[in-house]
């Protein structure tokens, strides 16, 4: 039921964000709103993920090492928002850019891929920090982040916000730092105005929460 | 029919390798029937270079046997059209009619693949890393994510496991410095001009060891 309550959302989105304005961080036109509008189909977006397995791997599971996200079970919005976003330049992934640019993808094909990937069951054996911080970072995020990303990390597909619950956790932090230091140019501006008071060493702590968080149900 | 003295032509030079098997596929441009056709060229022509059925035995030439219809009609067709270059391959192909390729392509990737063994035994080792896990710090995507595990290859990614060594390394090679440009969508020009000289070897050493299923 959940993906077609995804899908019921998204359509109304879409017809708003045509019509009406949308924020400069999401700003919903091009590729970006033709693979919002498409249907993914998931078993096309199987086959066209096999270029990505390489280094997301098969089960989109990414790496524990955190070098590459896990992908799997993340919200289609926001998949197909960062991989439009990274096409464009908006976020910058050197590693990844030939590989997803538009010689290799269509629209359509963003679309699939992210209908496939949404679905996808999530590993709890994702890379984990240190635990010295889980109380600590529990409490920065209780106050400053669960507003947007969710109590249990579980994000909003509606609003774009990411999953950040048992994702690896040097990704987490790094996206953290990026965020902060403007180095994410796709950023949400209430989020880095957050975010930015915040100490490496806090963001340490509140990666290692999110990290150890069940995997959100769906 | 006539047929062509394998050692002969197995000893020659390449380039009297080539003008010897263009001059034979000449030859036979007469004949109808596209499936014997295929039989008769590949055994008097294609032979010569990829070995029986395909296996290959000199280590530059590539294995063709298993290799999918779909990638062996694309790269005849690139040699044709020259969007594959290879001074071997291209007087063989100027001298195949159109409807040879899709025979000759049926027939080479019903044949059983044979694998090899790595000379480098300590290359193996780190082949097998790249093979499974790339480089993260390079940027260099898993093999097994496109040819598939023992890799076996499918739809637009071709067998790579059991292939030889040198072949193996001077295609990467090529495709590192833009001499083989056929491939879709840049995927092996971006993921072999990431590789080091070591993992390129490393990685050929690795791969002829994969066996046919
Ligand atoms: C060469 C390795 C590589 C390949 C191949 C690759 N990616 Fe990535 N991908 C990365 C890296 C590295 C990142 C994280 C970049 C960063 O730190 O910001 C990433 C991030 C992403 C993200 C953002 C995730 C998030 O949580 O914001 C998406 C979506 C994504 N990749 C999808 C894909 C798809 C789809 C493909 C195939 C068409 C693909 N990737 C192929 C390396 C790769
Ligand atoms: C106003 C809503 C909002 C708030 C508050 C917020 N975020 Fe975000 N966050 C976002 C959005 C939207 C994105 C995706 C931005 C984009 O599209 O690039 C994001 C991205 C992220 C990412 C990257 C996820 C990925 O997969 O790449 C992390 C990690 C993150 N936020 C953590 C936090 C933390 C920690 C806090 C609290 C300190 C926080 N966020 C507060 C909206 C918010
Ligand atoms: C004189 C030796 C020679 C003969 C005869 C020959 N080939 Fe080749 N073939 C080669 C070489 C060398 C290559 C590798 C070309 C390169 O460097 O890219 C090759 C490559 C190929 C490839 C691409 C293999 C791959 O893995 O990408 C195919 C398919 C092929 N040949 C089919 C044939 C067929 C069919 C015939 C008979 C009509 C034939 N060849 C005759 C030497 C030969
Ligand atoms: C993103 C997908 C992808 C990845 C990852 C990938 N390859 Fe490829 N590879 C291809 C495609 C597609 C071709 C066929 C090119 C063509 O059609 O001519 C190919 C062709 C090749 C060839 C030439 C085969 C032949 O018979 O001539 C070799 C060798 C090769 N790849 C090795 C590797 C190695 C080693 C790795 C890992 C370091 C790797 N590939 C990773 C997609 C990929």
């Amino acid at each position: 039921m959940n993906k077609f309550l995804t899908m019921i959302i998204v359509a109304a989105f879409v017809a708003v964000a045509a019509s009406a304005q949308t924020p400069a961080w999401n700003d919903i036109k091009g590729e970006q709103l033709i693979a919002l509008q498409t249907k993914g189909d998931p078993a096309r977006g199987q086959a066209a993920f096999e270029p990505c397995e390489g280094c997301h791997r098969k089960d989109a599971s990414g790496r524990t090492s955190g070098a590459y996200p896990r992908l799997s079970g993340q919200h289609g919005t926001v998949l197909i928002k960062q991989i439009a976003d990274i096409r464009a330049g908006r976020r910058i992934n050197p590693k990844m850019e030939p590989y997803i640019d538009d010689h290799a993808l269509t629209p359509y094909e963003i679309a699939d891929i992210a209908a496939y990937l949404q679905g996808l069951p999530i590993s709890a054996e994702n890379g984990k920090g240190p635990g010295a911080g889980v109380a600590a970072g529990k409490q920065i995020y209780d106050k400053d982040c669960a507003t947007c990303h969710g109590p249990g990390g579980e994000g909003s597909a509606a609003q774009f916000y990411p999953m950040v619950a048992a994702q690896h956790y040097r990704y987490l932090l790094r996206e953290m730092e990026f965020i902060r230091d403007g180095d994410r140019k796709n950023s949400n501006p209430e989020m880095v105005k957050v975010i930015k008071p915040y100490t490496n060493s806090e963001l340490e702590t509140v990666a290692d929460y999110l990290a150890q968080l069940a995997p959100p149900k769906k | 029919m006539k047929t062509v003295d394998r050692n002969l032509v197995r000893q020659a030079t390449p380039g009297r390798g080539v003008l010897a098997a263009a001059a034979m596929l000449a030859a036979l441009a007469a004949g109808p029937a596209a499936a014997e056709d295929a039989k008769t060229i590949a055994g008097t022509v294609c032979v010569a270079c990829h070995g029986d059925n395909g296996n290959s035995v000199i280590p530059m030439f590539p294995k063709i046997a298993g290799l999918s219809e779909q990638y062996i009609v694309k790269q005849l067709r690139d040699f044709m059209s020259g969007r594959r270059k290879s001074d071997v391959m291209g007087p063989i192909v100027s001298q195949l009619k159109p409807e040879d390729v899709a025979p000759l392509a049926a027939y080479y990737s019903s044949q059983k693949p044979t694998a090899g063994e790595a000379d480098d035994k300590k290359a193996v080792s780190l082949g097998k890393l790249i093979f499974f896990d790339g480089n993260e710090d390079t940027g260099v995507p898993a093999c097994v994510g496109c040819h598939q595990p023992q890799g076996a290859g499918h739809s637009v990614y071709p067998r790579i496991g059991g292939q030889h060594v040198p072949y193996v390394m001077q295609q990467l090679k090529n495709f590192a410095t833009g001499d083989r440009a056929n491939d879709p969508s840049r995927y092996m020009r971006v993921t072999a001009k990431r590789m080091s000289e070591e993992e390129i070897q490393s990685v050929a050493e690795y791969l002829v060891g994969l066996g046919a299923k």
